[in-house]
């Protein structure tokens, strides 16, 4: 009925779609689809949300009511949703992105049963999206047999393997094109399968084809952070040193591929502490797979680990900062190598003394203001300082202007910016003059936007391909006839300022750079800058840390807490811009704020439905949930993170960490009452 | 038009109507838009009451002086109701027809014993305000009848409205009260209570307001408020945390009231 309703050009499903194939689903070879099931690969529903059939018509209109006529009859069976439910079948994975998910150090069992003062308890955080306020979307445009996919994609690469391996093309036929994306936070990192959907229906009905998802989408098609359950149990001497730490997490993943989410890792190296042990167990259920979610593993991990140690710190009667202080690991005890850099301790000194915290008295219910219950939490913020090979090209042009080109993306975070400041640095040109070209998988290759890898990445070889180009500059300057250059060697001239001039003569004596192009009729110069990680990584530990400090406001009518104040104080590396990087660190408190008190998707255990698809019914915070958020750095550079001097890790996701914990911390000396379970919903308070 | 097609759906500002065509949900098909009767929109005293226009904007209330002067528990819930673009686009008309238990001006009219005013091609009737809802998202309202209005006798005494919601703004409500409070008569206090959230329609609780009347104790007054009203639990919340938290507001207002 569908197939002959107004306007319809084709329903595509199981029974006739194209042979599609299943990629690699190899994260470090750039073939990442979010699941490795392919789209109507066989007629079984694995999760509510699957898709089951794509209709194009010749209006959006025309394609859901034809999509309100397609039939579908299921054998139903009954759905395994809750992990309670699973548990029995829970298995232990191997890997996760090649960490290890089961690691023991020392003997914990013996630590624990000797210890002077011991906690144990479960945490539990739920199932969360990501949803950026852009949905995903593709347009599919063929060209004979190439393929051009306008993508809202974190990774242009991963995406142009992904899809080529699906199709079953030469991955040069294919174009992927995601110039500007509305936020993404993981949900874009990986290919679903709404993009190989829209190049399958532009194929069948032989012209461009739009798909866009609808937020009721978002919450099925693109992932989500799993169900974590987490058993941590601590032992501690009466001075406040860790002898065990015992972290059992069980997750979720789904029926058709395999994604932990790793909240144990953190607690191998996070603290000194000689005996550890770390395990993983997943379960499978009937819900679409989970995927990243900004500081995945991180997120959930430390809300555990730092209640955990805000529990500890009351059992010992101890300032929660003096207990973290007193537990610093002063190298990674689980690489068993030196930090490359590391001031966490002055995170918590910069940020305690901005917050106030020596004015805390840590009596819970101690600190009131009126009827209002006033609480200060805090907690340890940390996220891996990961860097890869990434390419750029500075290109000088003659009417003055540089381009400034790579694969890598902007999901919002300011790389566009980032990028420009770098090349306007090295070139000393106005940064106006700039225009950065990125979102295309024909630039030079770049990472994922994701792991808070691009500044280390990207930065470096932007620097080195300005450089490049400058270096070249040099070069054509001399040979330039009939100039101030005559005879000069390349390194006998200076590029710096705008201006070529010969080494020890005033600039003015010299050519602006794209004169030096017109008189040498060259359209352009192109440098090329290429970096990748090195023996450092052997040699050190890469990983940022931060503070987080939060007051909340508890009405104990209502039940309600409201975030009053936020000072987080980050160690990232070098600062390369203190606007973009101070928004990262809003949006990481907004989100984290989110996490600790709202967000939760809901599912009808009777069929795996989502009960909260909407915006309306999954809460995410609003201006008024926080008020004053203070964003600190260390701003030192990490000398080892890069060979180029610039010494600047990501800070994408570190920001969004202990963001959680420190509220439930705050509510806890607010009103005495632990809760355990995110999101700290009033209901659990009253 | 509504004579000759009594079924069409009437609308104006289409905050909850687009909702439901987005959820796929929207079963009618054909509609009326009233959104440029500007009649509709006045809000003025009317002997002795406030007369307020369906198709009065939540903004139009909030910035209304007489709104602000004679019932300004209205133009708190107004300022309650979505962000700025949805308080610019919906209209009390709409809220009343919509008739869903979460409605933010709901209570606000329930407690002032507000009257909506019905019209039809053959006339005019007026409806008191607790007989409007049958039950869930239902109301006396006919086929071919339109809310044209919703009047508002003067309120003597104080007024309360508080709204619990999922987040600090543009949250749908947990629970939502407003009040009454009239000035002591001999032992107890006339008092008017209404609550949305916490049952299938805005509901009154005159057991509570009798209760308030003879001069019980607060703790009094709040068992029976938390026997009175039948929450569920849902998504947004709890029925304990709505019993609770019921009794919590109420003795804020009354004992807050009673200060002042």
């Amino acid at each position: 009925m569908a197939e002959k309703a107004p306007g319809v050009l084709a329903v595509i499903h199981h029974g006739n779609a194209p042979t599609l194939y299943r990629p690699d689903n190899d994260f470090m070879s750039a073939s990442k689809p979010g699941e490795a099931r392919v789209v109507f690969e066989d007629d079984r529903v694995h999760y509510s949300g699957q898709y089951v059939a794509i209709i194009v018509a010749e209006t959006l209109e025309q394609a859901r009511y034809a999509a309100e006529l397609v039939q579908v009859s299921y054998a139903v069976e009954d759905p395994t949703i809750e992990t309670d439910a699973a548990l029995d079948s829970a298995y232990l994975p191997d890997e996760f992105f090649g960490e290890k998910l089961t690691t023991t150090r020392g003997d914990p069992d013996v630590a624990l049963s000797r210890a002077a003062v011991t906690h144990a308890a479960t945490y539990t955080t739920p199932i969360e999206h990501h949803n950026p306020i852009e949905p995903s979307a593709s347009v599919a445009v063929w060209n004979g047999d190439e393929l051009t996919l306008y993508e809202t994609t974190q990774w242009v690469a991963g995406a142009r393997k992904t899809v080529a391996q699906t199709l079953g093309m030469p991955e040069e036929k294919i174009h992927i094109v995601s110039p500007f994306i509305g936020g993404g936070f993981g949900c874009k990192g990986f290919v679903w399968p709404h993009s190989i959907l829209s190049a399958v229906a532009a194929k069948r009905v032989n012209r461009p084809v739009k798909l866009n998802l609808t937020r009721k989408h978002m919450f099925s098609a693109c992932g989500h952070r799993s169900e974590t359950k987490q058993y941590v149990q601590l032992g501690a001497e009466r001075n406040g040193r860790l002898v065990a730490i015992d972290h059992d997490t069980v997750v979720q993943t789904s029926m058709v591929d395999e994604f932990v989410e790793a909240c144990g890792n953190t607690s191998r190296f996070l603290y000194s502490c000689p005996n550890v042990r770390v395990r993983h167990r997943a379960v499978r259920v009937n819900v679409a797979t989970p995927t990243p979610m900004r500081a995945p593993g991180e997120n959930p991990g430390l809300f555990a680990l730092e209640s955990a140690l805000d529990e500890l710190a009351y059992l010992l009667n101890m300032d929660p900062v003096e207990l973290r202080i007193v537990n610093h690991a002063d190298v990674n005890e689980q690489a068993r190598r030196p930090w490359s850099s590391k001031y966490l301790k002055e995170c918590y000194r910069m940020g305690a003394e901005r917050f106030g915290w020596a004015k805390r008295a840590p009596q819970p219910g101690s600190m009131r203001d009126g009827n209002v219950l006033v609480g200060w939490g805090m907690a340890t913020a940390t996220y891996p300082g990961i860097r890869s090979p990434g390419a750029a090209k500075v290109r000088l042009l003659q009417d003055g202007h540089v381009d400034v080109v790579s694969a890598t993306q902007d999901m919002g975070g300011g790389t566009y910016t980032t990028m420009a400041q770098i090349a306007a640095d090295v070139m000393g040109i106005a940064i106006e003059r700039i225009r950065t070209v990125l979102g295309d998988s024909l630039l030079p290759p770049a990472p994922v936007s994701g792991g808070s890898m691009t500044t280390a990445s990207i930065l470096p070889a932007t620097r080195k391909a300005a450089q490049d180009a400058l270096s070249k500059l040099r070069h054509l300057a001399a040979t330039m006839p009939a100039s101030p250059f005559t005879n000069r060697r390349p390194d006998d001239i200076v590029a710096e300022g705008g201006r070529v001039f010969p080494k020890g003569a005033h600039p003015s004596s010299g050519l602006p750079y794209e004169d030096v192009l017109k008189r040498t009729n060259q359209t352009e110069i192109e440098g090329e800058g290429y970096t990748e990680p090195g023996p450092e990584r052997d040699k050190y530990a890469f990983q940022s840390f931060g503070a987080q400090f939060v007051e909340v406001r508890v009405d104990p009518e209502i039940a309600k807490v409201q975030i009053s104040r936020v000072v987080s104080a980050f160690d990232v590396g070098k600062i390369v811009n203190a606007k973009t990087a101070r928004s990262q660190g809003y949006s990481g408190v907004v989100m984290g704020v989110g996490v600790a008190l709202m967000e939760h998707t809901v599912y009808d255990s009777r069929d795996g439905s989502i009960i909260t698809s909407n915006l309306a019914d999954y809460a995410i915070p609003v201006n008024a949930d926080t008020r004053s958020i203070d964003i600190l750095f260390v701003d030192k550079p990490d000398p080892f993170i890069d060979s180029d001097g610039l010494g600047a890790r990501g800070l994408g996701e570190i920001t969004v960490t202990g963001v959680a914990p420190a509220v439930a911390n705050a509510v806890y000396h607010a009103t005495g009452r632990r809760i355990r379970d995110l999101p700290i919903t009033p209901d659990k308070l009253l | 038009m509504l004579r000759d097609e009594p079924t069409l759906t009437p609308l104006a500002g289409c905050t909850d109507l687009y909702v439901a065509l987005n959820f796929g949900t929207l079963k009618d098909t054909r509609f009326l838009d009233l959104w440029r009767l500007d009649r509709l929109r006045k809000i003025e005293l009317r002997g002795g009451a406030l007369s307020i226009g369906a198709l009065a904007t939540f903004t139009d209330l909030i910035r209304s002086t007489l709104v602000r002067k004679r019932l300004p528990m209205l133009a708190a819930a107004a300022r309650d109701v979505g962000g700025v673009q949805i308080q610019n686009r919906g209209t009390i008309g709409g809220n009343v027809a919509n008739a869903s238990p979460a409605g933010d001006t709901l209570p606000v009219l329930a407690a002032a014993d507000a009257v909506v005013v019905l019209q039809q091609a053959g006339g005019i009737r007026r409806v008191p305000f607790d007989g409007f809802y049958t039950g869930y998202r239902q109301t006396v309202r006919r086929p071919g009848e339109l809310i044209v209005g919703i009047e508002i006798p003067p309120v003597r005494g104080r007024q309360f409205f508080r709204k619990v919601g999922t987040r600090a703004a543009q949250a749908i409500s947990k629970i939502v009260m407003a009040g009454i409070l009239g000035p002591a008569t001999g032992s107890g206090r006339t008092a008017r209570i209404a609550l949305g959230s916490v049952a299938p329609t805005v509901v009154r609780v005159p057991r509570t307001e009798a209760a308030l009347a003879s001069g019980a104790s607060i703790e009094a007054v709040q068992r029976t408020l938390m026997e009175e009203i039948a929450p569920i639990d849902d998504l947004r919340s709890t029925a304990e945390y709505r019993r609770r938290v019921a009794a919590n507001l109420l003795a804020r207002f009354v004992c807050g009231a009673s200060r002042g």
